[in-house]
């Protein structure tokens, strides 16, 4: 068994979305316990993955191939796992403010963040601050992801706080912000809980925020 | 000449290409392809309705244009654009590989040329940035270089209140959201004397970022299609990043860009037909893949792709003189140096980002002040080679050679003074050097700055021109709810 979590781990590393579901299938088969392949190979492969990409060994493309292939065996554990086993790491809602069309960081963030363990909704692009803050009232998310690659843009993230302030929602969730000309002493001064310079970084904020 | 001769080529500049004219037309109907049978997205409906009543095909806010319609506007776009400076003068040319320099807009941070720090950019720090500018003999347009966080309200609008006060020189501007524009331009218009005067001779360039190239927002549209009906010039630039709004391949990333622009040129050419736009046609940039930042300066060259600039005879928009290190250090210089270099060589026409940092968050005035020494020296070393019978001498050589004694003779005196003389850089000897202070060439950049910001403010607009541009500017700021400038 330990071989075989081993091989899943390996392919999810390389991206290898056929193998990664034969090989999940295969371990189903021999008679191994879901959660146990979910929580050994998979999200043990994607630490593993999360770990080089911080290092500067992996390429993003390579990220989202192995955060494909996770998807693959989730998606043969999904139904035969108990809801308290799916339990993820937290939930959160992310989107790019208002105004801006860019959504390479905010989509990877999100798949970063599923890879994590945790429940990533991807809100879109261009989102006026009621959209945030009717997903919130919506999905009930621990984070709140914004995002702005624009410094005309950036600003709108402080109007997104103020509206969810307004809603009485803002003390109900926690709000990461990043994007390339977002700063950490800008989320302090429009009053986020937290900035994250990469996706890699965003798990581990996200995951602080969390504890 | 006393014995006629045919048959003789002159070299009058260096010459170079990136790619060939065949290599231009697979890449030009790459691009017709794309823009023909995948489209791009328009969220302006009267961009929308503008390309349906051409005969593009529309689905929602889909829009696949035609070849002929794209080739229609290639035509009836100019090749050149010329701006001019304050006093309406022509000042630069932009077209065929002529190449002018000018700084960047809105870094978020500036390295503090008195402390040698990183800090956040203030509205003061555009004011100087303006003037260290302009007194530079070779930075040829200005931008704002900095977004100042004192004042982010309306801060585009108070960047062209600096430019116009502090610079003669023709300006490139950008505008962030559609309300601040038509003032900005208004305030163009009273410097110039009227709409009427800056459409005969504009001083300023509008420069236009719409999302990528298959998207292209709201705002950019309306800013286009507003300066087109205007017929003032404008740079439309959809960023295309390799492997993540077009294919990483670089053929395929530049069909890509270039089909952005494209649509671009046929929507500004349907407002109006002949309407001023640069481009930057076929540049994707590239992204590093394992942090997702943007290198601005890189050697898979995004340069060469100024050939299809050069294949359409449009103006072209580029990048030189700046840097991605933090520090302004042998690396800020040598990429300062070659990305000038390579956007020169390639021809780019309005080459901006003289003084960018830290991949275009930080600017630095001394690097500014250095690469005008850089360009000083790209600028001598591109002229050609002149052969004739006063350059070759041959009646000097005779009298002088064997004498050994050049320096004495009229001839040398005559031509002395043509040679390329440094302001920056340092070539005496030893002794000489260490009399003059034993200085870095830094240090002799920041003395430079200094001179320059000790010095009395040169306002160069009549009082009462700028008292009118004051008061637009004192306008918007009301509107958008923002504090005023001290005076």
């Amino acid at each position: 068994m330990a071989d075989m979590v081993q091989r899943i781990a390996k392919k999810l590393y390389q991206g290898d979305i056929e193998a990664v579901g034969e090989l999940v299938q295969d371990a189903l088969d021999a008679g191994m316990a879901p959660g146990e392949v979910l929580k050994d190979a998979l999200l043990a492969g994607m630490d593993e993955v999360g770990r080089d990409f911080k290092e500067g060994v992996l390429f993003v493309p390579e990220v989202l191939f192995a955060a494909r292939a996770m998807h693959a065996g989730m998606d043969l554990l999904r139904p035969l796992l108990a809801d308290s086993e799916i339990a993820s790491s937290g939930k959160c809602v992310l989107g790019t403010v208002k105004g801006d069309l860019h959504d390479i960081g905010k989509n990877l963030v999100t798949m970063m963040l599923e890879g994590g363990g945790f429940e990533a909704i991807d809100l879109g692009i261009d989102l006026e601050p009621g959209t945030f803050v009717d997903a919130v009232r919506e999905h009930k998310p621990d984070v709140v992801g914004m995002s702005a690659l624009l410094t005309t843009t950036m600003l709108q993230m402080k109007a997104t706080i103020e509206a969810l302030e307004e809603a009485g929602l803002r003390d109900s969730v926690k709000i990461m912000i990043g994007g390339a000309p977002v700063t950490a002493a800008f989320a302090v001064q429009i009053g986020a809980d937290a900035y994250a310079p990469d996706a890699a970084t965003a798990v581990e904020m996200a995951r602080e925020l969390m504890a | 000449m006393e014995h006629p001769q045919t048959n003789v080529n002159a070299q009058i500049t260096p010459h170079y290409r990136g790619m060939t004219d065949d290599q231009c037309r697979l890449i030009h109907r790459a691009s017709l392809e794309i823009l023909e049978r995948t489209g791009v997205l328009l969220y302006y409906q009267p961009a929308v309705d503008l390309l349906k009543k051409a005969g593009c095909y529309v689905e929602e806010n889909r829009v696949r244009i035609p070849a002929h319609l794209v080739e229609w506007a290639l035509r009836a776009a100019p090749s050149h654009i010329r701006l001019y400076d304050r006093s309406g003068k022509p000042a630069l040319q932009l077209g065929d590989r002529i190449s002018n320099f000018g700084t960047g807009s809105d870094c978020l941070h500036i390295l503090d040329h008195r402390t040698n720090e990183r800090r956040d950019a203030l509205c003061q720090d555009i004011v100087d940035g303006i003037r260290v500018a302009d007194a530079m003999p070779h930075i040829d347009f200005i931008m704002s270089m900095f977004l100042p966080s004192d004042a982010p309200d309306a801060a585009d609008v108070r960047q062209m209140e600096g430019m116009l006060n502090y610079s003669a020189k023709p300006i490139c501007f950008v505008t962030y959201e559609w309300e601040g524009t038509a003032e900005i331009i208004d305030m163009l218009e009273v410097v110039a004397g009227g709409a009427e005067q800056l459409q005969a001779r504009p001083t300023a360039i509008l420069y236009i970022n719409p999302t990528s190239g298959f998207r292209h927002n709201e705002e950019a549209l309306r800013k286009l299609m507003y300066v087109a009906e205007k017929h003032l010039p404008c740079v439309y630039w959809p960023e295309v990043g390799r492997g993540l709004t077009c294919p990483i391949t670089f053929a395929g990333a530049m069909a890509c860009s270039n089909a952005g622009h494209l649509a671009g040129l046929v929507i500004a050419q349907l407002v109006n037909e002949g309407a001023p736009v640069a481009l930057c046609t076929a540049v994707p940039f590239s992204l590093d893949m394992k942090t997702m930042v943007v290198p601005y300066v890189d050697p898979d060259c995004k340069a060469f792709g100024l050939e299809m600039s050069h294949y359409y005879n449009l103006p072209a928009f580029n990048w030189g003189g700046m840097s991605d290190s933090k520090l302004l250090d042998e690396q800020a210089i040598m990429e300062a140096t070659l990305s000038l270099f390579v956007a020169t060589i390639n021809g780019g026409n309005l080459i901006h980002d003289v003084g960018y940092m830290e991949s275009g968050l930080m600017g630095s005035l001394e690097l500014v002040v250095i690469c005008d020494e850089i360009i000083s020296w790209l600028k001598a070393s591109m002229q050609g080679l002149e052969i004739n019978e006063e350059t070759l001498a041959l009646d000097v050589i005779h009298e002088h050679a064997l004498s050994g004694d050049f320096l004495g003779a009229e001839h040398t005196l005559r031509h002395v003074r043509e040679d390329w003389q440094p302001r920056l850089i340092d070539r005496h000897n030893y002794e000489q050097w260490m009399a003059g202070g034993g200085t870095s060439m830094r240090e002799r950049a920041r003395a430079k700055i200094d001179e320059i910001l000790g010095a009395e403010p040169r306002h160069i607009l009549p009082p009462d021109i700028e008292k009118r541009i004051r008061t637009i500017t004192e306008r918007v700021i009301a509107a958008s709810g923002g504090i005023s400038l001290k005076d």
